[in-house]
């Protein structure tokens, strides 16, 4: 059960983090996009300034990059005004002004699309009918165009709605691959429109008040087979080329000069080594023998690709300790994917402020007690490394003695890491070192207790942009030829996971020399990560009608539609039973309803759930575990595949089951009570007794208010029913019987005046207790159990027990509090003191 | 040697092979090895792939050619067998990561993981620092056969090599290898029959192959069958997919009289059935679930001919 809910805690963050995750990365495009100018120019001066005090090389670097961030490139940024000398080509207007002849004649040919008939999101209703048979009928001639390369070059394409046989990915990836820019909105840049079905009606208007050609997905096929290589010779292909070409010189020419200076470090760090003796004999490993990631490991802050920002806010938040005053967050957090570069950032911060680094990672023991032991004492300690180190550097004067606590992988604190996190989140309070934590997920539920105590800095992936000068840099170095085309496609089957992209890169390269267009197919499906999915995203992918036609389910056979189902077999079935009412079915047959298919698929789950109860009860049967996967999962997912229409909800079965449980458990005590005066088992007890019993217990406080309290009284006792009881009672009733408004309407002077009065009459009991005792009966039970020792007494002294117990806890906990809460403040008391 | 210690050791290890050249399929992957095996400076590396495809005797090969006669002191290895627990990694793994060992140049020292998917994510999140702070003193090397079994921070840590399955004609090769060293009587429908059952398993093969030659002396299809005890796929197939209930049924009847119990029939006639891309993925699925509760009542202790005639009448009436 604790594994369940621990699950269900899980995936609740999860969603919760989701709409968040979704959201951020966009963001800051847009508003840089907006106040580009003014931004970029602060950032520039700001650089520069920071800049000026460092050698020349790292400054032409820098620039660099800056020119690069600032090229319109591929992001879909509304064209800004060139700030740093750079001209760049206004695509845009070109583009609208003298429009190119092959490119107009092509789309002329293609027929448009009448908007005014084009199916939009309201007109579901009688829609919908349509679309399925066009899935159905369609999905024969699912074939991919095959264009010229870079022949969309110079487009910018918007896709709305959906499209009858492509679904949205692979179009707009199919667009991105013959060079077009894919963007989300339409504006006066558009230059084509893909319209499918139920397009969103806002969509509409915009491309009929900006007189944007539009086409259908036919029509998108016949532009990438009708398009020459490169775009054409017309005006905006040309210009987004020679960009294009741009780019790649540019990117050339800063992994030469990275290279460059990457050589000269080193050949100075080796003087250097070849002087002092003793470090030489002692580095006997030699460059070559060295793992890439750790070869060309980033040694300075520039060399970091992407997260400039975060890195920034590190820093910063670094730096503010060097004054003396203590920042109002005591501890960071850095959290994001693997390979990004989180624990290298970390120590490259701190070494460039010269602090001495004390790291814990998940390979110790972190327990509370260790933790105790190792880093507390740390907290208000000095380095010693500090004092001999050259004090040549400006940073080391300062911050020689000083060194800040890395705790690395807090998310993997597990088995043997008890009470660690607490501890560790107690220490970031309190600390008097800086310390600085990284973990992969933020939202779990056990990093919760660092909610409030640590600065939060997310790292993300870095794009393509971001890493193709540190590739090329290394294939420079390593001598391999690397096609800058395809650093997109490593970036994008790595997950922008910059360690995995360089460990692929040695590791293919001790074969072939050099990777290009044609082989990189095969490498990124090889190296495309294997990570075990979650149940939101299982769900939407099992609901989906695109793997169910025939086309794909030969691409996604049955077999892996049951290995999602084995990816989490506890919960997927749960998910698809709570959210197979929220799909638009696309694939109905003939003379089907929405409503046939729902049903049929309803059937499907609960035959599942005949086999569930074979394998978990007490036979189980776990070779039906593949049945099961078809007959909960697959078969229910299959009939009503199609549009998800609705968010996907979690599971609501557990809430629900628990409540069951616990209606069930007062049903039971209530039955037990009623017992000697009632001849009903639990079920008629609710059936029969329960509707008539409100007619007595309640009714007539609703009449008569406070006169009817005795006879109310009289009542349950009559059937041994306790205070606690009525109010139970009350939850039980459901639909036109649901006494919650009823209640709300009871003067609450009568409610006093019920509860004073029932607590002032002793009440007859039967033997077995399981309520509270009052005071009164264990008061006469007390005596007895000094003579009697086996008697039915023994009862009240198994209840007293616990009851003494608990008030001993819960004064104790107050007591630790209270003791605490002191301690605390003396010692806040005496670090303000120190100051 | 003579007849009782060629008994004893079986036909899998006495022809595992002990170099990467000798290593059947996934031809790229082994050169890859074969070209670290000369160079040194092996990487972290994840191999997955299903069972009897090389991947351990890759990496032992591995190790063995790049460190010869060091192998015993600079590789440890741990499986599934060993306490892999946290402790573990904590203690031995990292002590033995911060063990001096003097190797030539380009070598390292190698801790060999392997059945890594059955490590627990605790255990695994605990090596993550450990592979990174003594990369260049000792290497990774997992073995696994799902790869997403593996956090994803140890697989951003690794070169990920993925076997694929063996083809039948590089099974049979190696067969025919070992064939003819054993010399063993064989019929070419023996082994079809053998790497039919394999499935692409190379260690299943030998198997089967040893344990018909100690059982009946002769490969053929017959006697492979008997070894393997399950009913032939190909029947299954042909029985799900007849044109007439008559001819299923004469099927039916042909595996019943050999003896193959209810449940091994109605299990081979789940798998056929789902992999089936004959049958349209829709009928597919009402075929499974009539298949999968003939499946139910027999489990429930009716394992009798009439059920899996039922069984298949229900098929049939779902293909008209």
């Amino acid at each position: 059960m604790g594994d369940i809910t621990d699950k269900l805690r899980a995936a609740k963050n999860k969603r919760a983090g989701h709409g968040t995750n979704h959201a951020s990365p966009k963001k800051p495009k847009k508003v840089k996009s907006q106040a580009a100018e003014t931004i970029d120019l602060d950032l520039d001066d700001d650089e520069l300034e920071l800049l000026a005090s460092q050698p020349r090389r790292s400054r032409s670097n820098t620039t660099a990059a800056d020119e690069k961030e600032q090229s319109p490139a591929k992001k879909p940024r509304i064209s800004e005004p060139s700030s740093n000398g750079l001209t760049k080509p206004d695509v845009s207007r070109v583009k609208k002004s003298d429009s190119p002849q092959t490119v107009k004649e092509l789309l002329d040919s293609i027929p448009s699309v009448d908007l005014d008939n084009v199916t939009t999101k309201e007109a579901t209703q009688f829609s919908w009918k349509g679309a399925g048979g066009d899935g159905s009928g369609a999905s024969s001639e699912l074939e991919i165009p095959e264009g010229q390369a870079n022949c969309l070059l110079g487009l910018t394409i918007v896709f709305t709605g959906t499209l009858p046989n492509l679904d949205r990915s692979t179009s707009e990836n199919l667009a991105k691959r013959y060079g077009a820019r894919v963007t989300k909105s339409i504006s006066k840049n558009t230059s084509v429109v893909v319209l499918g079905e139920e397009a969103g009606p806002k969509k509409l208007e915009n491309i009929k008040k900006l007189g944007i050609k539009a086409i259908d997905e036919e029509g998108f096929k016949r532009l990438i087979a009708g398009m020459p290589a490169g775009g054409g010779d017309n005006q905006q292909a040309d210009k987004a080329r020679r960009k294009l070409q741009e780019q790649q010189e540019q990117a050339m020419k800063e992994a030469e000069q990275m290279a460059k200076e990457q050589e000269e470090r080193e050949k100075k760090d080796k003087l250097s080594v070849g002087k002092d003796v003793n470090l030489s004999s002692k580095s006997t490993v030699t460059e070559d023998s060295k793992l890439w990631t750790t070869k060309y490991a980033p040694t300075d802050l520039r060399q970091l690709c992407g997260n400039k920002g975060a890195i920034q806010k590190l820093k910063t938040w670094l730096e503010s300790w060097s004054s003396g005053k203590k920042p109002s967050m005591r501890a960071v957090m850095l959290s994001g994917p693997p390979g990004i570069g989180k624990t290298t950032a970390a120590h490259l911060v701190a070494k460039s402020l010269g602090y001495d680094v004390l790291e814990k990672n998940a390979s110790d023991v972190r327990s509370k007690g260790l933790l105790n032991a190792s880093v507390k004492f740390a907290l208000d300690h000095k380095s010693v490394i500090g004092m001999f180190k050259s004090i040549s550097d400006d940073h080391y004067s300062k911050n020689g003695k000083r060194f800040v606590i890395i705790m690395d992988e807090v998310d993997g604190m597990s088995g043997g890491d008890r009470g660690g996190v607490g501890q560790l989140a107690q220490y970031c309070r309190k600390t008097n070192t800086p310390m600085i934590l990284i973990c992969n997920e933020r939202n779990l539920p056990k990093m919760r207790p660092f909610d409030h105590s640590v600065l939060d800095i997310p790292f993300r992936r870095p794009d393509a942009q971001a890493v193709k000068a540190r590739l090329m840099t290394i294939a420079m170095r390593e001598k391999f030829k690397l096609d800058p085309n395809v650093i997109d496609r490593l970036v994008s089957v790595t997950r922008g996971d910059m360690r995995q992209i360089i460990n692929l890169l040695s590791t293919v390269t001790t074969t072939s020399k050099s990777i290009g267009s044609d082989n990189i197919k095969s490498l990124s499906d090889n190296w495309e990560k294997n990570v075990a999915l979650k149940i939101f995203d299982i769900t939407p992918k099992l609901l989906s009608g695109g793997i169910y036609t025939e086309n794909g389910a030969k691409q996604f056979p049955l077999y892996k539609k049951m290995e999602l189902y084995f990816d989490d077999f506890d919960f997927t079935p749960l998910m698809i039973q709570e959210n197979y009412t929220s799909t638009t079915p696309t694939l109905l047959r003939k003379g089907q309803t929405h409503l046939n298919a729902v049903a049929a698929a309803a059937e499907s789950i609960s035959e599942g759930d005949l086999v569930d109860k074979k394998i978990r009860s007490a036979e189980q049967q776990w070779s039906l575990l593949p049945l099961h996967a078809v007959l909960s999962t697959v078969r229910p997912a299959s009939m009503v595949a199609g549009n998800v229409t609705r968010r996907i909800n979690f599971s609501a079965f557990l809430g629900q089951n628990s409540k069951t449980g616990k209606f069930y458990r007062l049903l039971q005590d209530i039955q037990y009570h009623t017992r000697l005066s009632t001849s009903t088992n639990k079920m008629g007890l609710r059936l029969q007794y329960m509707p008539t019993m409100k007619r007595h217990l309640l009714d007539p406080l609703l009449r008569d208010g406070s006169a009817a309290i005795e006879n109310v009284i009289n009542f349950m006792d009559d059937y041994y029913l306790s205070k606690d009881h009525w109010d139970s009672i009350m939850q039980f009733y459901v639909g036109t019987d649901d006494t919650t408004a009823a209640l709300k309407s009871i003067p609450s002077s009568t409610k006093s005046a019920f509860t004073r009065a029932y607590n002032n009459v002793s009440h007859p009991t039967p033997i077995m207790k399981l309520g509270v005792s009052t005071g009164r009966a264990t008061a006469a039970a007390r005596p007895d159990f000094e003579d009697v020792v086996d008697n039915d007494d023994e009862v009240p002294v198994e209840e007293e027990n616990p009851k003494d117990e608990d008030e001993i806890d819960f004064k104790k906990d107050k007591f630790i509090k209270q003791v605490g809460k002191k301690k605390t403040k003396s010692k806040t008391k005496k670090v303000s003191s120190k100051k | 040697m003579s007849y009782a210690t060629k008994l004893e050791l079986p036909w899998v290890e006495k022809y595992r092979p002990h170099l990467l050249k000798d290593i059947v399929g996934n031809e790229d992957t082994v050169q890859r090895l074969q070209t670290i095996a000369a160079d040194g400076n092996m990487p972290h590396m994840i191999i997955s792939g299903l069972p009897g495809i090389g991947k351990t005797t890759s990496i032992h090969c591995l190790a063995h050619e790049l460190l010869g006669d060091a192998y015993s002191q600079a590789v440890l290895e741990l499986n599934a067998s060993d306490d892999r627990g946290i402790e573990v990694v904590r203690n031995q793994i990292k002590h033995f990561a911060q063990k001096k060992c003097t190797l030539p140049a380009g070598k390292h020292k190698i801790i060999i993981l392997d059945e890594a998917d059955s490590m627990t994510s605790g255990a695994q999140q605990a090596l993550r620092r450990t592979m990174e702070l003594y990369s260049n003193t000792t290497r990774f090397a997992f073995a696994c056969n799902q790869s997403n079994k593996i956090i994803e921070p140890l697989q951003s840590r690794c070169a990920i090599l993925r076997y694929s399955k063996l083809t039948d004609e590089q099974v049979l090769k190696r067969l025919l290898e070992i064939i003819k060293l054993e010399d063993v009587q064989y019929t070419n429908d023996g082994l079809e029959a053998i790497i039919f059952t394999a499935e692409g398993d190379m260690r299943q093969a030998i198997n089967n192959l040893q344990s018909t030659v100690a059982g009946f002396g002769l490969v053929n299809g017959e006697n492979v069958f008997q070894i393997v005890d399950s009913p032939h796929p190909l029947i299954v197939k042909r029985m799900l997919l007849s044109g007439s209930l008559d001819e299923s049924l004469q099927y039916l009847k042909e595996l019943w009289v050999k003896g193959y119990s209810a449940v091994d029939i109605v299990i081979t006639c789940f798998r056929v059935m789902k992999n089936l891309d004959e049958v349209k993925e829709t009928v597919r699925l009402e075929m499974i679930k009539e298949i999968g509760f003939t499946h139910m009542r027999i489990l429930e202790g009716v394992g009798t001919h009439l059920q899996l005639s039922g069984m298949l009448a229900k098929i049939q009436k779902l293909k008209s």
